[in-house]
């Protein structure tokens, strides 16, 4: 259990960090806002048609916030050279990468919180559907977006043009969970009635976390060499 | 994560520049690669019956079948060198991976210049988005990424580590792309093969399965020809380099 | 009827494989003058 010992010790240190300065929460939900701002303009809030557009949204924020906050956890950890100091000390390439994620995680949960509930309230959206299943599927696809990305930041962070480069390897990698989220999301929030296919949906994106984070705890090892 | 090593090191034959080995493969390759591409123009355009509905657009599919095969291969030989690179850990396996992966992109933009042509000849649109279609062009976004993780700067063992990694990952990624966007929207592709749950197969005659198979042997020996020809260079240019570093080390000493 | 889309796509396919085969020449050549140039150094 040292594994998750230093993974959670590490993603505690972050996320005091985060705590003391709140630089990338910060930015990470006036960028949701003006997200949402953007797309006010771009659709209409006061059509009807709006409401079709709505899952989109929600995880064009999520991606776009999210990355903000990957590429940040790792390349913050190379302005003073303390990724050095994290791969000698006595944990191993996966609890950098366990902790980096808890943290990552943990932040783009607190962005989503706060940003959906204000999309829903800016777009004046009424949740035809159930709020359990849509709070599971959004978990299910924050996991399988932010533990590749995750990973994906690490091999990028070697990049000088890391800020550049992460979506490039991000976007193609995750678009199985995209694809199979906003399918999920669309039908939980307005049409309960194939609530069964919304289930397989997220039966495929919980398959493709476990694959992904399996293998990215063992390729991680690989990234994060000295 | 090695930052503080940017240079190349040295380690060199005693002549670098003489010529390596015998040029009897790549003639050999070059040789039957022209042979049997032009038997299979022969079977496309002279063997193969035209097809009923789709006229002589139909013989787009030859190639195109064979570059996307050619694709698919070049990025499982891709995989294959990475995951041996990250074992082995000589350069030689790095090269083969990367060479394999740019003949790939090169195939994959065929699959993705002749699809549309075919699409709008047979569907009267040029594109649509359709599993297939959609996964190859992910597979050519994901080799990109692939390619530019090998422009970063630093040394080659690192690049050429993180795009091993990136080779695997990728090369995973491909069948779950797949199978979400089967399953996300499906028909219109004309399934030949096998049996398509909800698609009826087309069928092919058997002129037409000798075209395709032998246009298909005619674009796998010229993959063989090019990334032989690919790992060559790429050695050659490997040599030099190290060859310079050594001039630079003893102008400077 | 749809010949003008055969011969669209047989063109493309070959100008890219040809392409493929100019550029790696290309590359040839370039490390030839290279060595050339360092044989020449050599002496």
């Amino acid at each position: 259990m040292n594994l998750v010992k230093s993974a959670l010790l590490l993603a505690k240190k972050d996320l005091f960090s985060e705590w003391k300065t709140k630089q990338v929460l910060v930015t990470q939900i006036i960028f949701a806002s003006l997200v949402i701002v953007v797309f006010s303009f771009a659709f209409d809030p006061s059509n009807n048609m709006t409401k079709a557009v709505i899952p989109g949204i929600i995880w064009v924020i999520i991606v776009f916030a999210g990355i903000l906050g990957l590429n940040r956890s790792i390349v913050s950890e190379q302005r003073n050279d303390t990724m050095y100091a994290l791969l000698v000390a006595p944990m191993e390439p996966a609890g950098i990468y366990l902790g980096k994620f808890i943290a990552n995680f943990t932040m783009i949960m607190i962005v989503e919180t706060i940003a959906i509930p204000f999309l829903f309230l800016l777009f004046d959206f009424n949740m035809a559907g159930s709020i359990p299943y849509f709070i599971l599927i959004i978990f299910v696809g924050s996991f399988g977006f932010v533990s590749i990305g995750t990973f994906l930041a690490a091999l990028a962070g070697n990049s000088k043009s890391s800020e550049m480069l992460l979506p490039l390897l991000l976007f193609p990698i995750a678009s199985p969970v995209l694809i199979g989220v906003t399918q999920a999301t669309r039908i939980v929030l307005s049409d309960m009635s194939k609530l069964s296919s919304a289930l397989a949906w997220t039966q495929m994106v919980t398959s493709y976390d476990v694959i992904f984070f399996v293998i990215s705890l063992f390729l991680i090892d690989y990234v994060l060499e000295v | 994560m090695s930052m503080n090593l940017e240079q190349e090191k040295p380690l060199l034959p005693d002549s670098p520049l003489s010529k390596s080995k015998s040029a009897y493969l790549p003639k050999v390759l070059l040789g039957s690669t022209i042979i049997t591409m032009l038997t299979s123009i022969y079977f496309i355009f002279l063997y193969a019956e035209e097809e009923k509905t789709m006229g002589a657009a139909q013989k787009i599919f030859y190639f195109h079948v064979s570059s996307a095969w050619v694709a698919f291969f070049a990025f499982f030989i891709t995989c294959l060198f990475s995951i041996l690179f990250l074992v082995k850990r000589q350069r030689i396996y790095d090269t083969y991976a990367y060479v394999s992966a740019e003949i790939g992109v090169v195939f994959t933009i065929i699959v993705l210049t002749t699809g549309p042509i075919w699409a709008k000849s047979a569907w009267n649109t040029w594109w649509v988005w359709e599993p297939r279609l959609i996964t190859t062009l992910i597979l050519f976004f994901l080799y990109i990424a692939y390619i530019m993780i090998r422009q970063m700067d630093g040394v080659w063992d690192k690049k050429a580590r993180l795009a091993s990694v990136f080779g695997i990952i990728g090369f995973v990624d491909v069948p779950i792309v797949f199978f979400a966007i089967r399953w996300w929207q499906t028909k219109l592709h004309p399934v030949v093969f096998g049996e398509g749950s909800d698609q009826s197969g087309g069928g092919i005659a058997p002129s037409m399965l000798a075209a395709l198979l032998i246009s298909i042997l005619a674009f796998t020996i010229l993959y063989a020809y090019l990334l032989n020809k690919g790992v060559t260079l790429e050695n050659l240019k490997i040599k030099v380099e190290q060859y310079k570093e050594k001039l630079r080390m003893d102008i400077e000493n | 009827m749809t010949y003008q889309y055969m011969y669209a796509a047989y063109t493309v396919a070959w100008v890219v494989i040809f392409g493929y085969l100019f550029i790696l020449d290309r590359k040839q050549s370039k490390l030839k003058k290279d060595i050339e140039f360092l044989k020449q150094l050599e002496k």
